[in-house]
């Protein structure tokens, strides 16, 4: 599924500049840990994390893109990082319960 | 399939959390690491031949096997500590100074360190390191970008470094959303 299209269905903010990208799956954490040992390329990856360490997993992994839930604010200087290698950081003020509860009901699952 | 024949595809094998703990000796200043299963770090100073630890940061992190998928071939990563995204804070540093080459064909560098002091543990070699590049190139999947990883032994000045070994500490996001409100951004909207 295209990035741009669950950008638009769920309604949710991009912070950084954003890319044509191709979603395969939806990766749930909010450790670092388990997205380096199980979430996929091409997954969208869930987290109330804004840490600027999360861009550099998101780009070890190759994720889609993260999608910070909860509204919370996300640093600049993590913005500033993923703009800079390319790991685009989209927002909103919903939970992950009803954001995961969204994509599936969209058709995205986990890999 | 013979090993030395194989065109190894590494799988991770055996992950187990843990802690990495960092310790600080009060007499000497030393800096210490290790990783351990114990969820609760040693608290209180104490002593270990001419040292006095105290507890600096306690962390969770995870330590892996590599499995090759096609000959069977097992790999342990016991020496890794974590790895570090380079952020070029340091323009005199070789890893920055090779961050800035490659960032011009979207590779990415990261720096493998191992445990402290350097001394009293074994260190990655090269072999593991390009065997870590390979796994992670494998599962990124990309034809468009590219990682790299290297030696600490590359990094100039640790003490100089911004950038952050990827474990799970000081991740908490205490923010409190505002109501309503959505983060400011150049970029909202999308491409």
């Amino acid at each position: 599924m295209k990035l741009q299209e669950i950008i638009e269905k769920l309604n949710l903010q991009v912070l950084t500049k954003s890319e044509a990208k191709n979603v395969q799956g939806v990766f749930i954490s909010d450790l670092l840990s388990d997205v380096m040992t199980s979430a996929n390329a091409g997954d969208l990856w869930l987290t109330v994390q804004t840490h600027h360490n999360i861009i550099a997993v998101a780009n070890l992994v190759n994720i889609a893109a993260i999608v910070v839930t909860h509204g919370k604010k996300v640093p600049e200087e993590t913005i500033t990082l993923g703009n800079r290698y390319h790991v685009i950081i989209l927002s909103t003020p919903k939970t992950i319960f009803e954001i995961a509860s969204s994509l599936n009901a969209i058709g995205l699952k986990s890999q | 399939m013979k090993a030395r024949e194989c065109n190894h595809n590494w799988r991770m094998i055996h992950v187990a959390y843990g802690y990495i703990i960092t310790e600080k000796c009060s007499k000497c200043e030393i800096i210490s690491t290790y990783f351990t299963f114990e969820d609760r770090p040693p608290l209180e100073e104490y002593r270990e031949g001419d040292h006095y630890w105290n507890v600096v940061e306690s962390a969770q992190s995870f330590r892996f096997d590599f499995k090759c998928a096609s000959c069977g071939q097992t790999e342990k990563f016991e020496e890794l500590m974590g790895l570090l995204m380079c952020i070029g804070c340091d323009k005199k540093c070789e890893v920055a100074k090779l961050q800035e080459i490659l960032e011009k064909e979207k590779t990415w560098v990261y720096v493998a360190f191992g445990f402290l002091p350097k001394a009293s543990h074994k260190q990655l070699s090269a072999e593991k390191i390009a065997m870590l590049e390979d796994f992670f190139n494998r599962r990124r999947n990309s034809a468009d970008s590219r990682i790299k990883i290297v030696s600490q032994e590359l990094v100039a000045d640790y003490s100089l470094c911004y950038g952050k070994v990827i474990k799970d500490v000081n991740m908490l996001s205490l923010t409190v959303p505002e109501e309503g409100a959505k983060q400011s951004t150049s970029h909202s909207g999308g491409k």
